[in-house]
């Protein structure tokens, strides 16, 4: 067979040999060694009082076992830059998608207070005690009486007009 | 699948298809395909977990009282025996690399005993869990539930089935993964005892080792997230 093979342009001497880096076994010991440090860590922080910093603190160690299993046990250290962007943009993704729907769930409350718009939990009556736990107002019998008023006025008649004649005010102290 | 493309040596080159230029490229471009499915995994457990981070910010309380239920010790054994099957996963790909069958196989049943060790200390947790009334979503017990938290000296607070809906969720998924995991590997077990695979080719040993990883990964952020952080 005297066809020349080519790769991107250039042609290759033998197309059948495979040239890929080995890393020595003393590698993968050495970073199972450290992932094995790395869980013994997280589990003992978790025994420390550290508040809302304990949370940063795990998914820090978190990352640094994920980056060494990334690295060096999906071999992506020693793999073409094109398998890092691939690995990266999905990372991106993830950020993208956590942060959008975190900030938007954050501001939340102010919206809600703003458009005086209620939750209510219609579970039932084994969920009383619950409710008790749940409720985020204090004057929420105000806001169920309001909200059945609405649905009232909106069931009852669909050719009534649409406002309800008589509400009670939210906002009263 | 297999296309002899001249005449070929040895059988570790007999799956090179004619329409690659080298053996090498066509090994990057199935790696970068197992890439690219491993990003959709990454984002289907990515929703999983902003469920739990979200949970997290409107009720902490309850995240707080219902998590101190979860089993810290079932859960440090399973991350320890999952990033043990990680090793030998990686030093059954590098013992292809160098050539070693023997090496493939004995690493590859490491990997899948491992993975079984896994799923049985799952069994356990999971059977100790529904013995105390702690089910998914709205099977959940409440009245044994808080009985069992009180003898260990914590309060359920609020709506703890939301909580234990995304835990059995989350590991649940795992655990349907590692169970697909341990019949991929299976196959690769098959084949690597027939000899299929060499220094110069051995793509499925180094995607499923890929796929493996990926489960370790998903599990390694898992642990803290739901067992240990308060």
């Amino acid at each position: 067979m005297t066809t020349k093979t080519f790769l991107n342009g250039k042609p290759i001497e033998d197309a059948i040999e495979v040239y890929e880096h080995v890393s020595p076994m003393s590698l993968y010991v050495k970073v199972l060694a450290a992932l094995f440090v790395l869980t013994g860590l997280t589990y003992a922080v978790s025994f420390a009082d550290l508040g809302p910093a304990s949370l940063w603190v795990a998914m820090g160690v978190a990352f640094a076992k994920a980056t060494l299993v990334c690295m060096f046990f999906m071999h992506l250290k020693y793999d073409e830059r094109y398998h890092v962007f691939v690995f990266l943009s999905t990372i991106i993704f993830v950020a993208i998608f956590f942060m959008f729907t975190i900030f938007d769930l954050q501001s939340r409350d102010r919206l809600n207070e703003e458009q005086e718009t209620f939750f209510r939990i219609n579970q039932g009556a084994d969920w009383d005690e619950a409710k008790k736990t749940n409720r985020p107002k204090p004057g929420d019998a105000k806001a169920d009486a309001k909200m059945d008023a609405k649905a009232d006025a909106k069931n009852a008649d669909p050719k009534a007009p649409a406002k309800a004649p008589a509400k009670p005010d939210p906002k009263a102290p | 699948m297999s296309s002899a493309h001249g005449q070929s040596p040895k059988p570790p080159h007999a799956f090179f298809q004619h329409h690659y230029n080298t053996v090498e490229q066509q090994a990057g471009a199935a790696k970068l395909g197992m890439r690219a499915f491993l990003a959709t995994e990454i984002l289907m457990f990515s929703g999983l977990f902003l469920a739990y981070f979200i949970i997290r910010m409107f009720y902490p309380e309850m995240v707080l009282g219902s998590h101190e239920l979860l089993s810290k010790t079932m859960g440090g054994i399973n991350t320890v025996v999952l990033l043990t099957s990680s090793f030998t996963m990686a030093m059954a790909v590098r013992s292809a690399q160098v050539g070693n069958t023997k090496g493939i196989v004995i690493n590859l049943y490491l990997t899948i005993a491992c993975a079984c060790i896994f799923m049985v200390v799952k069994y356990f947790e999971y059977t100790g869990k529904f013995e105390n009334g702690i089910f998914p979503g709205k099977y959940f017990d409440y009245a044994r539930a808080s009985e069992y938290a009180r003898a260990h000296g914590h309060e359920l607070v609020g709506l703890p089935h939301i909580f234990f809906g995304i835990y059995f969720c989350m590991t649940g998924l795992h655990g349907v993964h590692v169970l697909v995991g341990i019949g991929v590997l299976i196959w690769i077990l098959v084949r690597a005892k027939k000899g299929h695979f060499g220094p110069q080719y051995f793509t499925p040993v180094e995607n499923v080792g890929l796929y493996w990883h990926i489960v370790d990964l998903v599990w390694i952020f898992l642990f803290p997230l739901l067992y240990l952080v308060k």
